[in-house]
């Protein structure tokens, strides 16, 4: 009888943990060179060198009183569990990006950095 | 007097059922989060004061920008979905023809959202904060409303 429940539990077991674990991950975009960012000066620094350092931003958007360079780029990351009859899934998506926001000369008034991608995690969603 | 039911039986058949069951018993919940905590300004900044500057320097880069009739629009976001899926069938097509399905979901996004909205030279004009994802998920998914 003992054996008989051990074989039991086993297969329970072996049932329960018959699930499937996934992660994954998504990047878009390059990660920014952000080493540069000291040397902006608001009231100096003008857009065409904020792009020298930068690349073409992501979106441009006009302001009332000039324009806006944003860059972004953001990384994901998935995490699905399946066991028999429940499955989980959680997926965290966080950004780093850059915006700046330039006068109608095309010189940097002010500046913002986020760099959160890195706080994107894998993890079960409770 | 023994048991009507032996007790390797009725393990065996509940192992069994369990396993058939799988096929036609399921249940979903998935979590997605978009962008970081939006954190809600307090007193840190003050309407006709603070300036563009001095918000970006508190609250970094925001996730989007607009221009809103001759005022300067920022948004910080943060997207919270969650989503429960359960899933009842009988599969009968052999016997009878027709298969027996209920299903039932229920999808939830919630949003954290700052706005602040600015004057062309750059002073805090405006500002608005709403957390969205402190509602709760059951009560807030069943309220008709």
């Amino acid at each position: 009888m003992k054996s008989f429940i051990s074989l039991f539990l086993i297969l329970t077991m072996i049932t329960l943990i018959s699930g499937c674990l996934l992660l994954g991950k998504n990047k878009e975009y390059q990660p920014f060179e952000t080493s540069g960012l000291d040397q902006l000066t608001p009231g100096r620094t003008t857009a065409s060198e904020v792009t020298a350092m930068l690349g073409a931003p992501t979106q441009v958007v006009k302001l009332s009183n000039g324009n806006a360079y944003i860059y972004k780029r953001s990384l994901s990351k998935g995490t699905g569990l399946w066991l028999v009859i429940v499955s989980f899934g959680n997926y965290d998506k966080d950004y780093d990006q850059l915006v700046f926001f330039f006068d109608q000369n095309d010189v940097l008034r002010h500046y913002g950095v986020s760099l959160n991608a890195r706080k994107a995690s894998y993890g079960l969603p409770f | 007097m023994g048991s009507r039911f032996s007790i390797p039986l009725v393990l065996v058949t509940f192992l069994l059922s369990g396993t058939l069951l799988s096929a036609c018993i399921s249940y979903r919940f998935v979590r997605a989060v978009q962008g970081d905590e939006v954190v809600p300004p307090g007193d840190a900044f003050e309407l006709g004061k603070t300036n563009l500057g001095e918000v970006l320097s508190v609250l970094g880069a925001p996730d989007k920008v607009a221009e809103l009739k001759g005022k300067d629009l920022l948004l910080y976001e943060r997207a919270v979905l969650q989503d429960s899926r359960l899933s009842l069938s009988i599969p009968l097509l052999d016997i009878s023809g027709a298969n027996v399905d209920l299903s039932g979901y229920g999808t939830l996004v919630r949003y954290d959202r700052l706005w602040l909205l600015f004057t062309p030279d750059s002073i805090l004009r405006q500002m608005m904060f709403e957390k969205g994802s402190s509602h709760p998920y059951l009560k807030t998914l069943f309220k008709e409303d």
